[in-house]
């Protein structure tokens, strides 16, 4: 009884940030650590820097990767399952809405014109998403070297991205293997 | 039968994304391959996506799967993209003290990260050549648009919804009034 308080608990709570949070992923994290850390006081400062570590270099959507560790950090697995439902549900109901309506207007002229304009404008918000990443990544050479490669591929050869991660993860595998062989020795 | 096609469709692209806009590539493959949004759709969607809760993983689980299969349709697909949350993630938290000393992540993110910045580039000329270059013409006000845009974001530092919103009101004057 105890423990489905606690999970019906993380649900609302997790439910009304993501109802109610606009933006990225970075504004969803600063409301949760509002929430457990400073009015709570439910998890560490340090436990949530591992867990964002860790959200962020697992594959998927990074913010519900670390709702899932910090519901389980909070109640084991189900309060993971908990707090992802909860952060998701409130975005599939608007974006339910959301598709219903865009259907019945897509057609209409003033529409259509607001959004080739909005189309273009988020050609460059995609663009300047891509150059503080490479900001960050490109102080390294190998990066722009695999960066250059991958590029390419993709341009001229019509490789799926899929596969091309798949390659990605196996040169980083071996590369692994390599070095530590190399460590026995 | 769609339903499962969209969930193995949305797995995959959860399970190949790292996060945020790097999931762009990826969900323009896979709508396009199965015909299910074209690339002006999703670049309205990213802006849809921008001004309402959620992330844009989910939210374009939820428009992809509905516009294409309905109700059922949007919860198949946002179950697909929350599988890697819901396995590996849950994997990793039972093992969390063993996951931080192991370097296999950081290998193989450095090698991940370079590929996805690639990605975009290559998903930013395919939007651009769909919205610069329609048909056979040159769309000078997309180009004017856009560079605009890219100035709000860059240069004065603004806000997304802002940027989209001023790019919804030039798009009224340029296309709708001249």
């Amino acid at each position: 009884m105890e423990k489905l308080r606690k999970l019906l608990s993380i649900f609302l709570t997790f439910f009304k940030i993501g109802a109610f949070t606009f933006g990225s992923g970075w504004s969803v994290l600063a409301q949760l650590e509002r929430e457990y850390i400073v009015k709570r006081g439910e998890i560490s400062k340090e436990t949530l820097l591992e867990i964002m570590t860790v959200g962020k270099s697992v594959p998927g959507i990074m913010i519900t990767n670390i709702s899932m560790l910090m519901g389980m950090e909070l109640a084991g697995p189900a309060g993971g399952i908990a707090a992802v439902v909860g952060l998701t549900l409130p975005a599939v109901i608007i974006l339910s809405g959301v598709t219903y309506f865009y259907d019945f207007i897509r057609d209409n002229y003033w529409f259509s014109a607001a959004m080739k304009g909005v189309s273009a404008a988020v050609i460059a918000i995609v663009a300047s998403t891509a150059l503080s990443l490479g900001r960050e990544a490109f102080r390294e050479k190998l990066a722009i070297v695999i960066c250059s490669i991958a590029f390419l591929l993709g341009l001229f050869t019509g490789i799926s991205n899929i596969l091309m991660i798949a390659a990605g993860v196996v040169i980083a595998l071996v590369w692994i293997g390599v070095e530590k062989a190399g460590e026995k020795k | 039968m769609i339903l499962i096609e969209l969930f193995i469709s949305f797995m995959k692209i959860g399970f190949t994304s790292f996060g945020g806009m790097s999931m762009i590539p990826l969900i323009l493959e896979e709508m396009q391959a199965h015909g299910w949004m074209t690339a002006g759709d999703l670049t309205n969607l990213i802006a849809i996506a921008e001004m309402t809760p959620g992330s844009l993983g989910v939210n374009c689980a939820t428009f992809a799967g509905t516009q294409t299969a309905g109700i059922l349709g949007g919860i198949f697909a946002v179950a697909g993209v929350l599988m890697p949350a819901f396995t590996l993630t849950l994997a990793v938290g039972v093992f969390f003290a063993r996951f931080r000393k192991s370097s296999a992540v950081t290998h193989i993110l450095r090698i991940i990260k370079p590929i996805c910045i690639a990605m975009i580039l290559n998903v930013i000329i395919t939007l651009g050549r769909d919205t610069f270059f329609p048909g056979a013409g040159i769309d000078f006000f997309a180009i004017a648009i856009s560079a605009a845009a890219f100035v709000m974001l860059r240069h004065f530092k603004l806000g997304i919804p802002t940027v989209i919103f001023t790019g919804a009101a030039l798009g009224l004057l340029c296309y709708g009034i001249l």
